[in-house]
């Protein structure tokens, strides 16, 4: 039997194609990474599919490509090697929402549009990225470790228990789901640890290369009862991020990021053709954005001892940053900001990464706060470099933990039309992760061919043995081959 | 010794002489036991061995050649930071080399990013100090003060004031680990570069190697360095007061507030927990066991037990105390907030607010130092488990029953289900069930109590932290992942294909059910055959 007849046994007519332009669907994503083809798609329906078909991958040493969103930036669901895209978009199930524990249990192509429309009927929310497209998959961005905006919660982490197919085709749960019957259990799967090992870290930031979680259980938090948007024009980046050592070590605010003046006006521009240039050219080099949130119980009085707190430092500490419901200028930001940072990029609207040109290469990492003006600089020689405007790099910097480290990100905009400047962008990438790499910046994520070697050989002993443990669990490595070191 | 001489001096090499030896008499201070954590029960009398050689290393290098060099004359080894953790820290097969890593003893805090750096041999005490002075803090696990920060990251590392800094295993950044082999793996930041404040490293994150739910005791290698985050704390110092051993430390009222409440019920207790966190107040909630109050009015042993025969089946059922830590950590300000909006949750629940001494003497500073808990002279956390609160409950209650079954020898605590507490501002709920017994008498029961509870928690799907080396890794394996024992053996059997470091973990306890014939009438579950030890 051949491998297309034997998959066709195994899911079923409905759940397979090999229909040449399905295939081609998957071949690229928005990234700049090479093209593609995967030999066969199959769609599962329920965990039980996903397991037939990779232990059938596995005896037959195919790759899989697991996929569970619609969108993608990075090039990690790009076949590197063909095989079987394993396409979960339609295991698209919120099993429950439990508000008692603040936890959410979703299927693995749950996404962001459709997990914040249902959370927000009950009065919850995610902690979430920065505008996430409303196509990604809620569990994916999370095993992937996107960045929150939101910096208060010492916890952190909302991934909890959740259910993971092995490449051997073996189903495991982890932490507190892992007992017998879960989830008819008085466990809810509400602790992410063991059993016996912290299996969950090796499959967060694994790129699907150390099996396929198909669901998983989730924190949620309270939606504020009031919040207030605050705004600071930045000219002097190192004085700004000074100011949030001070306040965020103190627990003051929710969300809170810096946008240069590209990447807020690509954000709030309504009118493309008419409001962009003119937004960048007048908004300052960043802004400072702060909510602070009042909560379920007298939420005016957590507004209130957050704004005396800020009030006493900002005159006290740092007067020349002017913290105001406002930009200059700008007077309907507040109103418009607000409610994006907790919802996902609206799915009429064109992604606002790609808004500009139309195709979008993000470099990001991270580092110290303070080290933040030594790479931002860095980039603007580099870019110059290579001639790219400095003006179109956009960039976010976005504290994390108290400011005690921050996830720093340029956005460089290309039209993917145009051979030439998806050409230079690429160069420009290549050459700014090299040197950044070199100074400091810690690529934990690391995404596109060059910028993964480096990274690899740089962290050899790690590499080593993240291949000996990947050895364990997939010997026969058909999870997603070529990413990563593997 | 039967370490060789040839592999002695390679050892001696390493440490230089004054850090080795394999003199009896210094060995035998290496003996698990007498008091404390475990101590004393079947496990500790079939399963531990004094070593037959102990060195001190100082570096990260040094540790390293000593693991290499057992790897090549093939002695079993066993890193040892304090100790605390009862008679599993110690070797568990003869002639084993015993690498008491107290010397590697240096820390440093980074206080604007958050960090502490610390060697092995460095314990919370120092680093709690340390980070105080800074602003910052730092949970203290229940062994208390004087225990290794490694070893307990890397182990438990919980306590009330979990409820808002959340797990330990979050708090692990940039760190060292010798695998059993000798291969040194650097993890987050460390990966790339000598600055360890970050936590992942580059892809999946190798921290799932350092721990489970609570750790493997080091059978998956030995961390020599490790970052670990510290939290923002309130600017004003907790003062020291008292004369040892009766030291407390006084907390600023301004900023920080403990306020212990009667409640009508448990249910009551729990709702409070529900609502503060959703309200997103407070640094820490517990509910407070009776034992422990009695303990802390006790000035002797002696004490203790006239004050708990006094106890009854009904004052258990109905003393249903809440203590609540509340942090202004932004502002005097906040605090007053806090307690408002906690005022405004608890008055409906009918709690009453009790006059609260303005002291501490146990959770930021000293956790539960193991003095506290030795009315028996002996103790065991039969259970510690992270869920939520509806598991936690209902946990603790099912253990209260099953122990009835089992007392005596266990103490009698008149049907006290253990205490229960909010983590993660309200996302996780932890039970704790400690029992204490006479090692004067027959302990058996104990260690069948103990193996009971397992069965319990799979009987009634319950989650534990008592997996992987802390129960019978062929009767919890199949019952958690389903088969988690399968790939935790073939991690060990990758990275220790010479099963030397601390054999026979993880299958200690399988071990020590085979030799305890005691548990031979609980034993209904398959194994294959174990490792034969010395």
């Amino acid at each position: 039997m051949s491998i297309r007849e034997g998959l066709l046994k195994l899911v079923g007519s409905e759940k397979f194609t090999d229909d040449p332009k399905v295939l081609k669907e998957y071949s690229t994503d928005f990234s700049l990474a090479p093209s593609g083809v995967p030999n066969y798609v199959v769609k599962p329906k329920k965990t039980e599919d996903v397991q037939r078909v990779i232990k059938f991958a596995n005896e037959h040493s195919i790759p899989v490509i697991p996929v569970s969103s619609s969108a993608h930036f990075y090039g990690t669901t790009i076949p590197k090697q063909g095989g079987i895209v394993l396409d979960l978009t339609g295991m698209n199930k919120i099993f429950e929402i439990d508000e008692l524990n603040r936890r959410v249990r979703i299927e693995a192509g749950v996404t962001w549009e459709q997990l914040t429309s249902e959370l927000g009927k009950k009065g919850f929310r995610m902690i979430m990225p920065l505008l996430p497209h409303p196509l990604r998959s809620v569990v994916t961005d999370y095993l992937e470790r996107e960045m929150p905006t939101n910096t208060v919660y010492d916890y952190g982490e909302p991934l909890q228990g959740m259910e993971v197919v092995w490449p051997t085709g073996e189903i495991f749960r982890t932490g507190s789901a892992s007992v017998t019957g879960y989830p008819d259990s008085p466990s809810k799967g509400g602790m992410p640890s063991g059993p016996g090992l912290d299996f969950y870290r090796l499959l967060q930031g694994a790129q699907g290369t150390m099996g396929v979680v198909t669901w998983a259980n989730l924190k949620i938090e309270c939606l504020p009862k009031i919040d207030k948007i605050l705004f600071a024009p930045v000219r002097e980046l190192d004085y700004a991020i000074e100011f949030l050592y001070r306040v965020l070590r103190i627990r003051i605010g929710q969300e809170c990021l810096l946008l240069n003046n590209t990447n807020l006006a690509t954000v709030i521009a309504d009118d493309w053709s008419t409001d962009f240039e003119k937004l960048r050219a007048s908004l300052p080099p960043w802004t400072l954005i702060l909510v602070i949130s009042g909560m379920q119980r007298d939420p005016e009085g957590k507004i209130q001892y957050e704004e005396q707190a800020l009030d006493k430092i900002l005159r006290n500490e740092f007067p020349e940053i002017h913290l105001a419901n406002n930009l200059p200028g700008f007077p309907s930001l507040g109103k418009k900001l607000l409610p994006m940072l907790r919802k996902p990029w609206p799915k009429k609207v064109t992604y606002w990464k790609k808004r500009y040109k139309g195709g979008c290469q993000s470099l990001f990492f991270i580092t110290k706060p303070t080290s933040a003006s030594k790479f931002i600089t860095k980039i603007e020689e580099i870019a110059a470099k290579h001639g790219y405007p400095i003006s179109d790099i956009g960039g976010y910097l976005q504290p994390i933990e108290h400011n005690r480290a921050c996830h720093l990100e340029f956005n460089f905009f290309y039209d993917p039309a145009s051979h030439s400047e998806a050409e230079r962008v690429r160069s420009l990438y290549d050459e700014a992760a090299k040197i950044l790499l070199s100074e400091g910046a810690l690529f934990t994520r690391p995404y596109g061919e060059e910028l993964t070697k480096l990274v690899y050989e740089r962290a050899a002993d790690y590499t080593m043995t993240l291949r000996r443990v990947k050895k364990i669990f997939d010997p026969n490595n058909i999870m997603n081959p070529g990413n990563l070191c593997f | 010794m039967a370490i060789s001489k040839e592999a002695y001096k390679v050892l001696e090499s390493i440490v230089g002489a004054e850090y080795i030896s394999a003199d009896p008499a210094i060995c035998e201070g290496y003996r698990a036991g007498p008091g404390g954590y475990e101590c004393g029960l079947g496990y500790e009398r079939v399963m531990t061995r004094v070593p037959g050689c102990v060195a001190m290393p100082r570096t990260t290098e040094e540790v390293q050649k000593i693991v290499k060099a057992c790897n090549r004359y093939k002695i079993p080894y066993v890193p040892y930071s304090t100790g605390f953790y009862g008679p599993r820290s110690h070797p568990h097969v003869s002639d084993a080399l015993l690498i008491d890593l107290k010397r590697m003893d240096d820390f440093e805090i980074d206080d604007k990013h958050l960090y502490a750096v610390v060697g092995s041999g460095v314990i919370y005490s120092q680093l709690q100090e340390e980070a105080m002075k800074r602003g910052l803090y730092i949970v203290i696990g229940g062994g208390g003060s004087q225990v290794s920060a490694i070893a307990n990251m890397i182990g438990d590392g919980w306590s009330p004031l979990s409820y808002r800094v959340g797990l330990p295993h979050r708090r692990i950044l940039g760190t060292e680990l010798i695998l059993p082999d000798g291969e040194l793996v650097r993890l987050g930041s460390l990966a790339f570069q000598d600055d360890s404040f970050w936590s992942e490293g580059p892809g999946p994150d190798l921290r799932g190697l350092l721990r489970g739910f609570t750790g493997h005791r080091g059978f998956l290698g030995i961390v020599t360095k490790m970052a670990i985050k510290l939290l923002p704390f309130q600017p004003e110092r907790l003062v020291p007061s008292g004369i040892s051993p009766h030291t407390s430390l006084q907390l600023p009222v301004n900023r920080v507030r403990w306020i212990n409440f009667t409640m009508p019920s448990k249910d009551a207790m729990r709702q409070t927990m529900v609502e503060m966190a959703k309200a997103e107040i407070g640094a820490g909630v517990t509910k407070v066991p009776i034992f422990w109050r009695v303990i802390a009015r006790a000035k002797s042993k002696e004490e203790f037990w006239e004050l708990w025969s006094k106890e009854t089946e009904e004052t258990i059922k109905n003393f249903h105390v809440l203590r609540v830590l509340l942090i202004g950590f932004t502002s005097e300000e906040q605090l007053e907030y806090e307690e408002r909006v906690l005022m405004d949750i608890i008055t409906p629940l009918g709690g009453e607010a009790r006059r609260t001494r303005p002291t501490d003497e146990s959770w930021f500073k000293n956790a539960d130092s193991a003095g506290m808990w030795l009315m028996c002279g002996g103790y065991v956390s039969v259970d510690y488990v992270i869920e939520t609160l509806e598991h936690s409950i209902p946990h603790g209650e099912n253990y209260a029953k099953l122990k009835r079954n089992f007392t005596p020898p266990l103490m009698p605590d008149y049907g006290d289900p253990g205490w229960f507490q909010s983590f993660e501002l309200g996302h996780q709920g932890y039970s704790e069930f400690l029992v204490y017994w006479d090692p004067d008498e027959n302990t058996d029961g104990v260690d069948q109590f103990y193996l009971e509870t397992s069965k319990e928690n799979i009987r009634k799907r319950f989650y534990t932290s008592l997996l992987g080396s802390h129960q019978p890794l062929y009767l919890t394996g199949p019952a958690y992942g389903p088969n988690y024992h399968k790939w935790l053996l073939k991690i060990k059997d990758e990275f220790d294909p010479q099963f030397i470091c601390h054999p026979p973990v993880p299958l200690n306890h399988d071990v020590f059910v085979e030799r305890a014939k005691w548990l031979h009438p609980q034993k209904d579950w398959e194994s294959p055959e174990l490792p034969k030890l010395s």
